[in-house]
């Protein structure tokens, strides 16, 4: 088990030195003149070819890419200083960097954000597994009959649309066109400030993203009940007289979570990592629409930090999905 | 041979079943016996009433999408960009002389015009098409093409080759389409604005971005194949001939991998078709031509005046994607009647 835990620890560190790496190649060689924006917003756009040298040389630019990202990966874990035009942010660990559209250090807007995010991705990952494997559980058990091939098929179809047009349709229609009270008005509201707000700004997107995302448990579910109801240990919990209820929900299901426990943790670190459709689209301030915004006013750093957090996310995810499974299941170990 | 080739889907339906003439060993029976794996695959697809729906569509949307300039032609219809002050009320709608939300439909503009643009709907849509269409070939070509060949690598030739592709394929596992398609669109627009050739950049980086995020699954798939493959007779025969190494692999194993190629290839294309309507949704797709995606977000804003345009665009990508998506399942219960649900 230890050797497995440190052989897993290692390969995470490993892609998460190329990810970064590579992220900061990206936007290091990417751009022609990486300075440019910066230099607009600071020069209210009199930018020339002498001021921009200036800020190409004051960004760091000029130096070579490695002792950059050497200062770069330094301010993510301690902080450092940053100067430009004569004028020194303090910018504390984790630093990404500093906008170039409003100046200020990336994590302090960043930080701001992640609640939304994180609210979004609890809400829809809960839904996923409280719509899917009850209905999964309930196909298995009717196999065969027309509520089973209903729902199968509908699913089938469902999961055939691209999931923005779903979510879009939702808010056109639940928010735009009926108004509906309570959920209607999409949006983030801080827990804290307003838990019913919090709640109804937040009900349409997860009710989407659950409805959406929980055909796929559903047929896992419904797969694994499937194979797990036919083993010889449920017809002899059966013959002990066991409820049904019993048999199905202890007997059953346990065997058949585990493949599911997997998906859930890669899925839940995704939704972590960004929602940007959902966001987008309810209109919810979280990290995928900053970024998405970041984008169109090319204000890199903030892009970079985005995708540098969910890289690290999703990395995480998959470590302790392949550590908890390894303990569900000793016999990935082995392998 | 050939009177079983024209007898079509009938003949080869029936032969699955038990022969059903009364001599088993007459000439027909015979011929039929010599069908391929693949052909009595199409049999069977085209036995499936949904599958052959979804084909026609299918089909429907590739002849727009190659004749799309013929049919602009044909309606009168152009993407140009026209003065919105003359066609248009003052909230941005289309006025009633020139079709919907207020009017009925013109033969100018068979499907209307755009709010707030005033550019023809039809030609916008078609053109939608062609790029949708397009992009998404272009990619799945691409991914089917780096599939296939990390895959066959890493199966046949196994060790540190192996090791090296396969932690190649986990790690893009492990990278977000989207997150990674929004980290390279604002690079490659920063990098090429002011280039002449910014369209075709665009489009390149698209499909790339789209294959470079779509290969992995064929690539496992293919390896998984290979590795069980390469331990058979058929195999060993071919190396103890002296058959040199590609010849085995492009003679010996790619027929034997024809399946799960075609089936993966059928469920790429329209993931990539969604994939490219979705980006341009949010604004980080192709923006210098038209795109269903595009044609999406401008609607929203429209929406409880001029819901007509977008079902526009939104009926396009989801006929297209569920026909597309449909017919990968019926391909791959075709070649493999046992994955049946």
């Amino acid at each position: 088990m230890f050797a497995y835990v440190v052989k897993r620890l290692l390969a995470g560190v490993l892609v998460l030195f190329l990810v970064s790496m590579s992220i900061f190649l990206l936007f290091w060689y990417g751009p022609n003149e990486p300075a440019r924006v910066m230099c607009d917003t600071k020069t209210s756009n009199r930018c020339n070819a002498e001021r921009l040298d200036r800020f190409t040389e004051e960004l760091g630019y000029n130096n070579a890419w490695y002792a950059e990202y050497g200062d770069y990966v330094k301010g993510v874990f301690v902080g450092r200083d940053i100067t430009v035009a004569a004028q020194t942010t303090r910018c504390d660990a984790p630093c990404f960097g500093l906008s170039y559209k409003n100046g200020k250090p990336v994590w302090e807007d960043m930080k701001d954000r992640l609640p939304a995010t994180f609210s979004v991705a609890i809400g829809g990952a809960t839904l996923y597994l409280l719509l899917g494997v009850p209905l999964g559980v309930a196909a298995a058990r009717r196999r065969g009959t027309v509520q089973d091939k209903a729902l199968v098929s509908s699913f089938l179809f469902l999961s055939s649309v691209p999931y923005y047009l779903f979510a879009l349709l939702t808010w056109l229609f639940f928010s735009l066109k009926w108004e509906v009270p309570l959920i209607g008005d999409t949006g983030y509201v801080p827990l804290t400030e307003s838990p019913t707000a919090w709640f109804g700004g937040l009900a349409l997107a997860w009710i989407c993203l659950g409805i959406f995302g929980c055909t796929q448990y559903t047929r896992y579910a419904r797969g694994a009940m499937v194979e797990a109801l036919s083993e010889d240990y449920i017809r002899t919990a059966k013959a002990k007289g066991l409820p049904t209820r019993t048999v199905v929900y202890r007997h059953g299901l346990r065997a058949a979570l585990v493949p599911i426990v997997t998906i859930f943790g890669i899925d839940f670190g995704t939704l972590l990592a960004g929602t940007i459709f959902t966001e987008r689209i309810f209109d919810i301030e979280g990290i995928g629409l900053w970024s998405l915004r970041a984008v169109m006013q090319r204000d890199l750093p903030i892009v970079s930090a985005t995708a540098l957090f969910s890289a690290v996310v999703l990395i995480m995810a998959n470590l302790i999905v392949d550590l908890v499974y390894s303990i569900l299941d000793p016999r990935v170990r082995l392998s | 041979m050939s009177s079983a080739q024209t007898a079509g889907p009938e003949t080869l339906g029936r032969m699955s079943d038990e022969p059903q003439g009364k001599d088993p060993s007459t000439k027909k029976a015979k011929s039929i016996t010599g069908k391929s794996p693949m052909r009595i695959a199409m049999g069977r697809l085209m036995r499936d009433k949904i599958a052959v729906v979804c084909l026609a569509t299918v089909v429907f949307f590739v002849l727009i999408a190659i004749f799309s300039g013929v049919l602009q032609r044909l309606f009168g219809v152009d993407t140009d960009t026209v003065l919105p002050s003359q066609f248009l009320d003052l909230d941005g709608i289309p006025r009633p002389e020139y079709g919907p939300p207020y009017g009925a439909f013109t033969m100018e503009h068979p499907f209307g015009i755009a709010p707030r643009t005033a550019t023809d709907n039809l030609a916008y849509w078609l053109e939608g098409a062609r790029n949708s269409l397009q992009i998404a070939t272009l990619a799945t070509v691409v991914a089917t093409i780096v599939g296939i060949t990390l895959g066959l690598l890493a199966g046949f030739l196994g060790g540190v080759v192996d090791k090296v592709i396969s932690f190649i394929t986990d790690f893009f596992l492990t990278l977000p389409f989207l997150l990674a398609a929004l980290t390279i669109a604002p690079i490659v627009s920063e990098r090429f604005r002011d280039n002449p050739n910014y369209v075709t950049i665009q489009v390149t980086q698209l499909v790339l971005v789209l294959a470079f995020f779509g290969w992995m699954g064929l690539a496992r798939l293919i390896r998984g194949e290979v590795l069980s493959l390469r331990e058979r007779e058929f195999i060993q025969a071919a190396r103890v001939l002296g058959m040199p190494t590609h010849r085995v692999l492009l003679r010996e194993l790619m027929p034997n991998l024809a399946a799960p190629i075609v089936v993966s290839t059928s469920l790429m294309l329209p993931a990539f078709v969604s994939a490219e309507a979705g980006l341009a949704f949010l604004g980080i797709g192709i923006t210098s031509r038209p795109s269903w995606g595009q044609t999406l977000t401008q609607a929203t804003s429209f929406f409880n005046d001029y819901s007509l345009y977008l079902w526009q665009p939104l009926l396009g990508i989801v006929a297209l994607v569920l026909a597309l998506n449909l017919l990968g399942d019926a391909v791959r219960d075709a070649l493999d009647p046992k994955t049946r649900r």
